[in-house]
């Protein structure tokens, strides 16, 4: 018995050892693919693996077939850290990914030692691109970008006084002190707090910040809070209008508080895959459709496929590997390349520039409706 | 006996110290990992194996010790390993200040005050408390550690950092095991009652026990924040305890050679199923519940230890 459980485990050894040997270029997806954000980094997997298809099929990258090489980062820094030696060791070029910004952290030391080109598709904290590193990029926009819409947004409605709710994360505090400031003068913050994640009862809060009495409250944590927020509220027959920011954008939030405690609700997101305007997204959506029977669900994905395209479209223009040139094109020859969420250029920093986010509201039904 | 154990730990050190050579980055940094859990499998284990406290907390002051190296860092710029007996020693008086109260509970009543302890460490850090721990962002920009002006950064340097204090630990916990100490521990986890009748102090026993177990932690927790240079609370969730805990039962409580082997399988087996990708955490679920099923007291039990009397030195010299 003690002999068949040893040889199982020599066998299974013997599997997990390098599953790739085959010549190509290297890619590497570092993403979620277990923990509470498992699902984003599934869907990941399955956008590379499309893209990647795509790409060989019609002949691969300098006459290379492309390969995707994942690895789960367990949305854990200390996990991620491994991760990304492990995907340092196999001789990737570059590597796509990911969500968590803590996380991403945790790697680009490794990454940037390593001479690998990161670009991230979910880390939106603003300090990841202060730090002068050179083959870091992102697809994603920025806290401040973020803060910026989510201010016009607010003034639109034209309140005077604005209560601001967080949860204490790095993306959710980021974004709730950005907002803090770029409404200074233009209208008055009357509550500033943050909640504690994952309680089931968040009523002593809201009676809180009733009594500051907010015309409009801008929440900036995530989904599974704002649902219950939501919910809450309406059970407390407070009729204030929240706006969210892009980390309530998930259908979950729907399901959590009800159409009926949601509808109105408004929230900030780069667009929702469905409505990509570009005919390169369309056909992107539709292939999509056909090969796992259902539309990706997160923009997150989406931005991971375009960290990839931004990657084949770089190397094949410098003609080579070399993460110097490849760098180098990315900060200043890579000008409104046609990505799936629209136009990608990046600046001397590796942040994405241009308009990404969009205002959303739920409508009586659930859905999530692009405001004009 | 002796000697072979001697040759043993002998061999082992030689293909340790020959690891770095023969293995890339990525299972230097794993082999990194596992010391690191093989060091606080060793603190949980003089709590958990030796004096029978179940503590499902530990992750507490492993964080403690680690917040400790990182805000007097980044604020005062004390190089980090200076930090390492400050970090234990507030790990350890944060043991004491809270074991003290509870240290007469037993069995799952203290781990049930163990948890809820660990899950306060982390929502205060969480919260910010006194504004020194960044929230839920975490403390970034974390010096590395230095050595007589050498840094060490590179995964190979850290290998031989972590294992060093490794080795420091097993020989100390070795030393601790066979004491006066160690024996007294063992006896009031077998029996209180027994063990308070003859007169050994179970209450100050067991918070030494308590103490100790926690100061080590705290100072692996400060080589963590020099390794990761940067700390967040999600690093010291419950999940952190509780692979702590799980690595001493499977390992065999109160058995070093044991934990040192529950770290390696726990933390380096779901690193050898990363082939599978996204069956891996199943995988090593299923790898777990066979071992248990086919080593119930743990893979590497610790022994029933035999001591000589001295032997009188007329009947030595009686023998031919």
């Amino acid at each position: 018995m003690k002999r068949t459980l040893w040889g199982a485990l020599a066998l299974s050894l013997l599997l997990a050892g390098p599953v790739m040997a085959a010549d190509g270029i290297k890619i590497g997806l570092m993403g979620p693919m277990t923990g509470s954000w498992a699902s984003e980094g599934q869907e990941m997997k399955q956008v590379l693996d499309l893209l990647a298809k795509a790409v060989n099929d019609q002949g691969g990258l300098l006459g290379k077939p492309v390969v995707v090489v994942s690895e789960d980062d367990g949305g854990d820094p200390r996990t991620a850290a491994l991760a990304a030696q492990r995907l340092a060791t196999q001789g990737v070029v570059a590597v796509v990914g990911t969500y968590g910004s803590a996380v991403s952290e945790a790697t680009q030391n490794i990454y940037n030692e390593a001479k690998i080109i990161q670009i991230a598709n979910g880390s939106t904290a603003i300090r990841l691109s202060e730090k002068g590193l050179k083959y870091f990029f992102r697809t994603c926009p920025r806290d401040d970008e973020q803060g910026r819409v989510a201010v016009q947004a607010i003034e639109k409605m034209g309140a005077k006084k604005v209560a601001i709710l967080h949860d204490n994360t790095t993306y959710a505090k980021g974004l709730a002190d950005e907002a803090k400031s770029l409404l200074a003068g233009k209208a008055e913050v009357v509550f500033f707090e943050a909640l504690t994640p994952k309680e089931q009862d968040y009523t002593a809060i809201l009676t809180k910040l009733k009594a500051a009495a907010p015309e409009v409250v801008f929440f900036t944590g995530y989904y599974p809070e704002g649902g219950l927020l939501l919910r809450q509220k309406m059970e407390m027959n407070w009729p204030v209008p929240f706006i969210g920011g892009d980390a309530t954008n998930n259908p979950d939030l729907v399901k959590i508080a009800g159409n009926k405690a949601c509808a109105g609700f408004r929230f900030l997101s780069a667009p929702l895959p469905k409505d990509l305007p570009s005919e390169g997204a369309k056909s992107f959506l539709s292939q999509f459709q056909t090969q796992y029977g259902s539309q990706p669900s997160s923009i997150y994905a989406v931005l991971a496929g375009d960290g990839f395209r931004v990657l084949c479209e770089a190397i094949k223009a410098v003609g080579s590997t070399d993460p110097d040139k490849v760098a180098a094109y990315l900060h200043k020859d890579f000008k409104n390349f046609p990505g799936l969420t629209g136009a990608i250029s990046f600046n001397e920093k590796g942040d994405r520039v241009g308009e990404v986010y969009r205002v959303y509201q739920v409508d009586a039904a659930g859905n999530f409706i692009l405001q004009p | 006996m002796m000697d072979r154990t001697k040759y043993l730990y002998l061999a082992g050190t030689v293909v340790l110290a020959a690891a770095p050579a023969v293995l890339n980055t990525y299972w230097v940094d794993v082999l990194n990992n596992v010391g690191m859990y093989a060091i606080l499998g060793l603190s949980l284990n003089l709590i958990v194996g030796h004096a029978g406290l179940f503590n499902l907390g530990h992750a507490a002051f492993y964080a403690i010790g680690a917040y400790t190296a990182a805000i007097l860092n980044s604020h005062f710029h004390i190089p980090v390993l200076w930090l390492l007996p400050l970090s234990a020693l507030t790990a350890g008086l944060f043991a004491l200040m809270i074991a003290r109260p509870i240290i007469h509970l037993r069995g799952d009543y203290l781990c049930i005050v163990t948890i809820g302890v660990g899950e306060i460490v982390r929502i205060a850090l969480i919260n910010n408390v006194f504004g020194i721990t960044g929230g839920a962002n975490g403390i970034f920009g974390i010096d590395r550690p230095q050595i007589f002006g050498w840094v060490i950064r590179r995964p190979q340097e850290f290998y031989y950092l972590i294992w060093l204090f490794l080795m420091v630990t097993v020989f100390l916990f070795q030393r601790l095991e066979n004491s006066r100490f160690g024996r007294a521990l063992n006896y009031l986890r077998e029996d209180e009652t027994a063990a308070e009748g003859s007169g050994i102090h179970t209450a100050h026993y067991k918070l030494m026990a308590f103490v100790i177990g926690a100061a080590w932690a705290g100072m692996v927790g400060n080589i963590f924040a020099a390794k990761m240079t940067i700390i967040s609370p999600e690093s010291f969730s419950f999940w952190e305890s509780v692979l702590m805990f799980t690595l001493v039962i499977l390992g065999g409580s109160g058995s070093i050679p044991g934990v040192l082997l529950g770290a390696l399988l726990i933390i380096g087996l779901p690193e050898l199923f990363r082939g599978f990708a996204n069956a891996r955490m199943a995988i090593f679920g299923v790898a777990m519940v066979a071992m248990m099923i086919f080593r119930t007291g743990g893979i590497l039990p610790a022994r029933p230890r035999t001591y000589r009397l001295p032997q009188p030195a007329a009947a030595v010299e009686a023998k031919p």
